[in-house]
């Protein structure tokens, strides 16, 4: 074996994460290697080690077996290392051989000579067998056109070794099965490919070796002859006994929210929420389970009246709530924990019983018709800061000067404290908080449940989901398909709809069929 | 026990009260050096120039406050400049970047004036009010274009509340040289209004009239009304964070709506009152950046209506001593816009600086 690159030990953390715990890899040379793993495994952070945008805290970094610095991607770039983005970097209105050849262009004097250049992109996709008009303007060929052009930009630097940042994720099935017949051509030719990925059953198509990440550490490292879809799904959602569930018991009541058949459009007008029906019932809690992107946000800001939607029905009580505005929604008996507390969960310049009262202050005894009754508002404030203990010197004080943990609780205070919800809708609850302040606010949820709410927890992190959840749903390309109620067997299951969106019975196997 | 909470209570209270304390101190002498810094930057630039700066910010002084005739001038000075900041304010607190109070000025002024100009019959009492509830509604209502573009079509008001003001000026300047000319009037203008419309003057031999005393109402108005309504808590929230306020279902929508028409309406108010208290006819070109003045004070008051009245007499002052300081020292009025500039431009960084302080405790948190 030729070892094309490797690393050792490599450890990085951010504040309150270790995002790379001790990771060592080795990838032979012409070979393609898949990293897979849930969203904040440590995939992208390891490849932007590699690729020079981090610096590790510790570890070394190997490229045919010398040691490496790397300061930036221009040295990355120089020892031969090229990297995709998932969201390509290229100027729209250039052509598409001035964005490959962009700052190492042939020159003519002072001037860009722009038929050599034409000729020089023209020669380099001939000799990877790369499809592409050249001469056209970026905006105006497909993604996969515009991904090909990425490509090879790091092949015109000289790049032996190719990362690709979900490479997939953008393209439509066909320009999907096309990259890997490119992909195919390039390892032939002596290129390491390192394609980061979650969609499982692509992973077993396209790579020679899989290596598995979880929570920042390397699981493993298998041959795609040796292993299957339903192993790697295990190995990436982990096989120990779930610690930590808080959820005990549920007691059903009756249907408060349903949703039928229900559409949104993104911000790009492109479906991301495709007829869902969902109905959440007192006293249950529902995990909504997913990669993030797949419609999550798109569905709750649905559900809240903040996006228009293009079919469907949501009835709360029986009343038909879909067309009224945010405030008639909430009053109708809806919390939201929104899932950036920054955007839209606080105004953090504001103080912090003005974070409390935006629900109240339009009302008596908050308000008398015209202005504010303070000693009504600070009252309240005070008790519900005490309730759901918040630790702040004041309610006068700046929300932003608060920790994040902090700041949820103010959040959870004032959308739970009062008890007037019926339905509560949580998104990603306790990212990025602190652990005391997650097992509070995850308590806060089942309390309120106990107490006869529905609620709804959509979350990324699928501990949280399986900590919480009486029955669980999967958020998969704009759909949400039923996972069931919690038992012993559903981390599999959930762990195989978040990555194929397929229940794992039907798809068991088939690769290896599809392979020939 | 109670005892004891009660005791907790009140050293909280008092530890809060102390710190707001301490804060406007410190923003006080935050401004204090912000000011003698503008100034001496204004003396170098004089010094360099070969000017005596002392004699020349001498007369200024001598010409905004030199006698009580000459500070009632520069309280009359100061009203358009409380008006133009008030109304800056209340579209910066909704984080609506107001540009076009220029314009919505001229308009309000014309309405108000072809009131005044119009209706000759009227007791002083009837009169007075139509005249300002003409300007108030001019001004509100040259803002709605914007409204709707905004609203409608997601445009940022940036652009089209600017390029209004040129709308404005021209269309003022066609008013008064053909519709409404008045050829005896000794520069482009209205007929003079009613004598019912004039204010009433506040000490003989000043031009200080009644609507200064309007002007420090409505500072205290304006303070209620942004900090203790429900209608302003809900322009604050909008303009501190339009996502949290929408995700908590406050009426976005509305509030900006508001805000718009009020900052347009009160500037138009102001306008109101310079062609019913000063001038008497709409002049064109009559004012002299005043909008531009008002979006300053607002910066420079950081959005607070208290602090408008400090910031609005330091430029009415500066304004007034700026005539008198040409005439006397031959230091050209420039000079003073110099000062003002540099003053917001300090005002801005001190803003800026301090955001960035707080982007990087963020940070390293």
């Amino acid at each position: 074996m030729v070892e094309a690159l490797s690393v050792k030990n490599i450890t990085k953390t951010f504040p309150g994460v270790v995002a790379n715990d001790n990771v060592s890899l080795s990838i032979e040379k012409g070979t393609i290697r898949a990293i897979v793993g849930e969203n904040g495994a440590g995939k992208t952070t390891l490849m932007n080690i590699i690729y020079g945008l981090y610096h590790p805290d510790s570890g070394q970094i190997f490229i045919d077996r010398q040691e490496v610095t790397f300061l930036s991607p221009r040295d990355a770039i120089a020892k031969g290392i090229g990297m995709v983005h998932q969201h390509f970097k290229l100027v729209p209105s250039y052509t598409l051989a001035q964005n490959i050849a962009l700052g190492v262009e042939p020159r003519k004097g002072i001037l860009i000579n722009e038929t050599a250049l034409n000729n020089n992109v023209q020669e380099i996709a001939q000799k990877y067998g790369f499809n592409i008009n050249e001469k056209e303007v970026t905006a105006n060929v497909s993604v996969g056109e515009q991904q090909r052009a990425e490509i090879l930009k790091a092949l015109y630097r000289g790049v032996e070794i190719l990362v690709l940042d979900e490479p997939t994720a953008v393209l439509t099935d066909i320009e999907t099965k096309e990259l890997f017949v490119m992909l195919r051509n390039l390892v032939k030719q002596g290129i390491t490919i390192l394609f980061i990925s979650h969609k499982l059953r692509e992973v077993v198509e396209i790579s020679d070796d899989i290596s598995v990440m979880r929570a920042g550490k390397l699981v493993g490292t298998v041959k795609r002859s040796a292993t299957n879809e339903r192993q790697l799904a295990e190995m990436m959602v982990g096989r120990e006994t779930i610690g930590g569930r808080i959820r005990k018991q549920s007691q059903k009541g009756q249907l408060v929210m349903d949703i039928k058949d229900l559409s949104v459009c993104d911000n790009r007008d492109l479906k991301a929420v495709n007829n869902v029906s969902l109905d959440l019932y007192c006293g249950e809690i529902v995990g909504g389970a997913g990669v993030d992107g797949n419609g999550q946000e798109e569905f709750v800001e649905a559900l809240l009246g903040l996006r228009d939607i293009s079919t469907g029905k949501i009835r709360i009580d029986g009343q038909e709530v879909q067309d009224l505005s945010t405030r008639k929604i909430r009053e109708s008996g809806v919390a939201y924990i929104p899932s950036d507390r920054y955007r839209s969960g606080v105004a953090i310049d504001a103080s912090i019983w003005e974070n409390m009262v935006p629900g109240e202050y339009y009302v008596k005894p908050y308000s008398n018709g015209l202005s504010l009754v303070m000693p009504e508002i600070i009252q309240m404030s005070d008790n519900l800061i005490k309730k759901f203990n918040v630790s702040t010197p004041g309610i006068e004080i700046k929300t932003g000067n608060l920790s994040g943990g902090n700041i949820q609780r103010v959040i959870a205070a004032r959308e739970l404290g009062l008890e007037k919800a019926k339905v509560v809708i949580a998104s990603q609850p306790t990212r990025g908080i602190d652990i005391a302040g997650t097992e509070a606010i995850r308590q806060m949820l089942v309390d309120y449940a106990n107490r006869g709410a529905a609620v709804l927890v959509i979350s990324a992190d699928l501990d949280e989901i399986l900590a919480l959840s009486d029955r669980i749903v999967v958020f998969y390309e704009g759909l949400v398909i039923d996972a069931g109620y919690y038992d012993k067997d559903i981390r599999q299951r959930v762990g195989w709809l978040m990555t194929s969106g397929k229940d794992h019975g039907v798809e068991e196997g088939t690769h290896e069929q599809k392979a020939k | 026990m109670v005892l004891k909470k009660e005791l907790m209570n009140k050293k909280q209270n008092n530890h809060a009260w102390r710190e707001k304390l301490t804060n406007i101190l410190a923003q006080f002498a935050n401004y204090l050096l912000i000011l003698i810094i503008a100034l001496v930057i204004g003396a170098l630039v004089m010094y360099l120039s070969g000017r005596d700066p002392i004699s020349a910010y001498g007369a200024l002084w001598e010409g905004a406050f030199g006698n009580g005739y000459r500070f009632a001038d520069t309280l009359d000075r100061s009203t358009i400049m409380i008006l133009a900041g008030i109304a800056g304010s209340i579209a910066f607190r909704t984080n609506i970047i107001n540009l076009g109070l220029e314009g919505q000025l001229y308009i309000g002024a014309f309405t108000a004036a072809w009131v005044g100009f119009t209706f000759t019959n009227l007791p002083s009492i009837v009169h007075i009010p139509l005249c300002i509830i003409a300007g108030i509604l001019g001004g509100a209502l040259w803002t709605l274009p914007v409204l709707y573009l905004k609203l409608r079509w997601k445009i940022p008001e940036l652009v089209p509340t600017l390029m209004l003001n040129y709308i404005a000026i021209r269309l003022t300047d066609y008013l008064i040289a053909f519709p409404f000319r008045d050829p005896t009037a000794p520069m482009a203008g209205s007929p003079l209004v009613a004598a019912s419309a004039r204010l009433p003057k506040l000490i003989k031999g000043s031009t200080i009239n009644i609507g200064f005393i309007i002007a420090i109402v409505l500072i205290f108005i304006s303070y209620w009304f942004i900090f203790k309504t429900k209608v302003g808590y809900e322009m604050r929230m909008v303009g501190l964070n339009q996502d949290f306020a929408a995700a908590a279902g406050l009426p976005v929508k509305k509030s900006i709506i508001l805000a718009m028409l009020m900052s347009g309406g009160i500037i138009g108010l102001g306008g109101a009152l310079m062609i019913l208290g000063f001038f008497g006819r709409f002049l064109g070109g009559f004012s002299s950046g005043y909008g531009w003045d008002g979006f300053m004070i607002a910066i420079v008051a950081q959005n607070h209506p208290f602090a408008v009245f400090p910031a609005a007499l330091f430029f009415g002052a500066l304004a007034n001593g700026a005539l008198t300081m040409q005439s006397v020292t031959g230091v050209p009025q420039a000079v003073v816009a110099m000062v003002k500039g540099t003053l917001v431009l300090f005002v801005t960084v001190k803003i800026f600086l301090e955001n960035i302080r707080k982007g990087l405790k963020k940070w390293v948190m």
